[in-house]
């Protein structure tokens, strides 16, 4: 056993108390956070990730298990590392497919598309939990994730229906004047449809789902409830308290202006689970 | 191309400005303004249209003619004492410091960002230019010496945002849209505090348009008027700093105009100071009026968010472009002229003593490193197979490029005698950056071979557009570097609307131009090191032009040089050496700006020691940059083109501190 064996093994340790089986569990190393989250969630760890640092604040659910290596930004992966955990495979999605060369140096590479369009709320998020449960073994344990996740959805959606919310406007403030807002195709206008919930945004937004635009842009007559998601700029609140266009919104008036926590907006079953939990608790909170 | 001379007045074209600006503005708001009237009979409890019209639309158009007003009074100030007509309030690094100050009190202070964005720039703008200051003290505030040392911090302070922007990508996305300018408004809040800070300037301004007017004589003559030109100087970057860091607290960069109108308004015939200053300042007004009020009508046709700092970059940049035949570049009391030191070390002890302390960097950077747990460690010979898959290639490849572009940058800061010049400014890695963004747009996302197919594309397409402006006439060197950063405003403006919109693909885009070195095959370190070796040793060629050319056209002339043919050559010597670094590390070629500052501040002065050192110089930043990019943050790894920044421009700092005090 040389050296570099050695590290290997002994960065692998963690991983091989966990599981003991009889086949030893792939060693797989992801480069993507919806991969990684639907793993996490099938009970199959990976034993590397990309920006493992800002899991926490992005994510936060399902924790990042401990001992996972954190393999730098996704314009610079640190191949030199990743080379020594020895990963068994690698997944990859189509943003990152320009770093496969290279990682099929180190290891098998298997690339998995996390977004594409489709008339079906969360159609991609579940096809993704299938094709890993299978490249992992465990298809089972995909299968019983999207069952649970049905059922919480449904759930979900009978608790909204007795609700009668008002369309929600998504958005992220970028700073005092800008916000972006989310629609389209992304994994909040799923979990919208899903659960049946108006977006009060019904203009175009950008392929990946979302559109930046001037805070004026948001100017309209129709109620609405304005759900903003962390971490809002320390200027915004003061900087639209100023404004009379701000302050004199309908909407704004009458104190339909909510702050969520983030929840990662590229992400797959796990995230979207969060985004319903948070969005019905919090209008349930409101309306009691 | 001339324009008779009858029509050669500066307020033809301003007027003409004025009318189109305020004709698409009246369009604009025509409806809003009728429908306003029309209700005032009955009016609604919330009436969206009048609101926006009163607290956006109006707003945002005053902003717009305020902003571009004081970025073209600045800028045309900074071109008069500077006595460059590339000076801009961009180049000058006060944009740069802004967006350090705000991307590091984002991070580290947010509750300073809630005391005031804008207040946080102001700082940022003020501390760079008081290090600019602090920096050029002891070379008598020389035009030139200002210019550089703006250049050098605007790069080390936009290395590091751009640094913390990828490491923080989601927590400041606010820069980017900072970083090209939108004119988006809310309220009346920001135009007025803008007003009132540049009601400060105005009469400072006054004061000093005529003693600048005399600037356009020599310093030595302008003494013998009895004018005090450091102060003057001094004075007068500073007024301008503040109109342009007013307006980028405000509203965020806002790229071009200063450039852009100065240089319109002197072409339209405004011969002295004072008219220049006064046609810039209301075309520039104008200009971005024009720009803005276009972009809201256009609004409503695309979903995509467009800041108009961004666009005006876009339009400008071809102006400046179609307006360079005519330009007369004035043959200017040559400011090069650099104070020789006895020391001149031979061809023979720089190559030695180089090419000894590089391999030496190269041993160091090669074995040390950190292993799987940060911890740092010496390679052993187990771990040889290693070293040499993963570590060697990166470091020779970041080498080569590093000795390519310190070539290139030698080379043109020879014949243009523009300390200033830097690979980019040729346009090669806009040209590269510009066709990898469109095979990115087009194809979606790119393996690396692709990439650098179309980056190679690119930088040749430019190449050959060089080529035909060369052979047509006697290029003049002024004229290839205004182009050049034309180009790259116009490339820098797109990359920026990019990220402006949060388009995930601007990303990968952001990730290849700062320059990564992590994925280097053997097969790549060898072609890189092979292309290195060949094109400099190419380049020791020319060598003697490199001495004449700097002396001025007349000696150049005399000795029977032929001006045109030796600067069309070396130029397309240099384009060549850039676009055979661009696919090794992408389009950030600091490291030739610096590598010839680095030779010349170490005291080297002959041509032929001055290629090889700027090589060695080269090589050895990018050397010690990539070994920085590799254990600094470890496990993270930072791109090695923007570390060269960080690490090589205080070092340029420091020699730019310490050149003159010790001659």
């Amino acid at each position: 056993m040389d050296r570099r064996q050695f590290v290997a093994s002994v960065a692998a340790l963690p991983f091989l108390q966990q599981r003991p089986r009889s086949n030893p569990p792939l060693r797989v190393a992801s480069m993507d956070w919806a991969l990684a989250e639907t793993m996490i969630a099938l009970g199959h760890d990976p034993i590397a990730i990309v920006a493992a640092a800002d899991w926490n604040r992005y994510v936060v659910e399902p924790p990042l298990p401990r001992g996972v290596a954190d393999l730098g930004l996704h314009p610079e992966i640190n191949f030199e590392l990743l080379a020594t955990l020895a990963p068994d495979l690698i997944l990859t999605s189509p943003f990152v497919q320009d770093l496969e060369p290279v990682l099929q140096r180190i290891a098998p590479v298997q690339r998995i598309s996390i977004f594409e369009k489709s008339a079906v709320p969360l159609a991609q998020p579940r096809e993704v939990t299938r094709v890993l449960g299978d490249s992992l073994g465990r298809t089972d344990a995909a299968r019983s994730l999207l069952a649970t996740a049905d059922q919480a959805f449904d759930g979900y959606r009978q608790r909204v229906r007795a609700l009668h919310p008002l369309p929600v406007l998504l958005v992220n403030f970028i700073d005092a004047r800008h916000v972006r807002v989310y629609g389209g195709a992304g994994l909040y206008q799923n979990v919208l449809d899903r659960i049946g919930i108006t977006n009060a945004w019904t203009r175009e937004t950008n392929y990946w789902g979302y559109s930046t635009v001037g805070i004026e842009t948001l100017a309209t007559d129709t109620d609405l409830r304005l759900i903003a998601f962390e971490p809002v700029p320390p200027d915004a609140q003061s900087t639209l308290a100023r404004s009379p266009l701000w302050s004199h919104l309908p909407f704004v008036r009458a104190g339909h202006v909510s702050v969520l926590p983030s929840v990662l907006m590229f992400g797959a079953i796990p995230s979207a689970l969060r985004f319903a939990r948070l969005l019905v608790g919090h209008l349930e909170r409101l309306s009691r | 191309m001339t324009i008779p001379k009858a029509y050669r007045k500066p307020y033809i074209l301003a007027v003409a400005l004025a009318v189109l600006a305020l004709g698409t503005a009246i369009v604009l708001v025509a409806e809003p303004v009728r429908d306003l009237l029309a209700s005032r009979v009955n009016p609604e409890p919330y009436d969206i249209e009048r609101m926006v019209l009163l607290y956006a639309t109006l707003p945002r158009l005053s902003m717009a003619f305020l902003a571009g007003a004081a970025l073209a009074a600045s800028g045309a100030i900074l071109q008069q004492v500077l006595r460059n007509p590339l000076a801009s309030p961009t180049t000058l690094g006060i944009d740069a410091g802004a967006r350090l100050a705000i991307a590091v009190t984002t991070l580290f202070i947010p509750s300073l960002i809630g005391f005031g964005r804008d207040i946080v720039a102001l700082t940022g703008s003020a501390l760079s230019t008081l290090l600019v200051f602090f920096l050029v003290r002891r070379r008598g505030f020389s035009a030139l010496a200002i210019v550089l040392a703006g250049l050098v911090i605007g790069l080390y302070c936009g290395a590091a945002s751009a640094l913390l922007v990828l490491l923080k990508d989601r927590i400041l996305a606010s820069l980017f849209i900072w970083g090209s300018g939108s004119l988006s408004q809310q309220s009346w809040d920001p135009f007025l505090s803008l007003l009132g800070r540049l009601a400060l300037a105005v009469i400072p301004v006054l004061l000093i348009i005529r003693p600048l007017s005399l600037l356009d004589l020599d310093d030595d003559s302008v003494r013998a008027l009895g004018l005090p030109v450091k102060k003057l100087r001094v004075a007068a970057v500073a007024i301008a700093a503040a109109l342009s860091a007013f307006v980028t607290s405000a509203v965020g960069v806002i790229g071009f105009i200063g450039l852009v109108a100065p240089v319109i308004a002197r072409l339209s015939g405004a011969r002295r100071f004072g008219e220049r200053l006064w046609w810039s300042t209301v075309m520039g007004g104008c200009l971005l009026l024009l720009t803005d009020a276009t972009l809201q009508i256009l609004a409503g046709v695309t979903a995509e968010f467009v800041p108009t700092g961004a666009v005006t970059a876009v339009i400008g940049s071809p102006l400046l472009l179609l307006l360079l035949p005519r330009l007369k570049v004035a043959a200017r009391p040559s400011a090069t002229a650099t104070p020789q030191t006895a020391q001149a070390f031979s061809v023979s002890t720089v190559v030695i003593v180089g090419t000894l302390g590089f391999l030496l960097l190269v041993g160091l950077a090669v074995l040390a490193g950190r292993g799987p747990y940060g911890e740092w460690q010496i390679s052993s010979l187990a771990q040889l197979d290693y070293v040499i898959t993963w570590r060697l290639p990166r470091i020779v490849a970041a080498a080569s490029a590093g000795a390519l572009l310190g070539t290139a940058g030698l080379i043109l800061q020879r014949v243009t005698g523009n300390e200033m010049a830097s690979p980019e400014v040729l346009g090669v890695s806009a040209g590269a950056i510009l066709a990898v963004t469109l095979a990115l747009f087009v194809f979606g996302a790119l393996d690396v071979f692709w990439r650098d197919v179309a980056g190679m594309a690119g930088g040749i397409g430019v190449l050959g557009l060089l080529v035909t402006l060369g052979s047509r006439s006697s290029i003049s060197p002024e004229k290839v570097l205004l182009g050049g950063v034309a180009l790259s405003a116009l490339i820098d403006a797109v990359v920026g609307v990019l990220s402006a919109t949060g388009d995930p693909r601007a990303f990968l885009l952001l990730g290849w131009m700062s320059g990564t070195t992590g994925g280097t095959t053997v097969a790549g370190a060898l072609a890189a090191g092979l292309a290195a070796a060949v094109l400099i040793s190419v380049s020791v060629l020319p060598s003697r032009w490199l001495a004449i050319l700097p002396l001025g056209d007349s000696p150049a002339r005399a000795v029977g040089l032929s001006l045109g043919r030796s600067r069309f050559l070396l130029l397309f010597l240099a384009a060549v050496l850039t676009a055979a670094a661009t696919p090794i590390i992408g389009p950030l070629t600091f490291v030739g700006l610096m590598a010839p500052h680095i030779v010349q501040a170490a005291g080297i002065r002959r041509p032929l020691a001055c290629v090889f050192g700027s090589a060695i110089a080269g090589a050895g930043v990018m050397t010690v940059a990539d070994w920085v990019a590799r254990t600094a943050a470890y496990p993270v790894q930072l791109p090695t083109g923007l570390v060269a920044a960080m690490v090589g421009a205080p070092f340029l700092m420091i020699l730019l501190n310490r050149r003159v005090a010790t001659a």
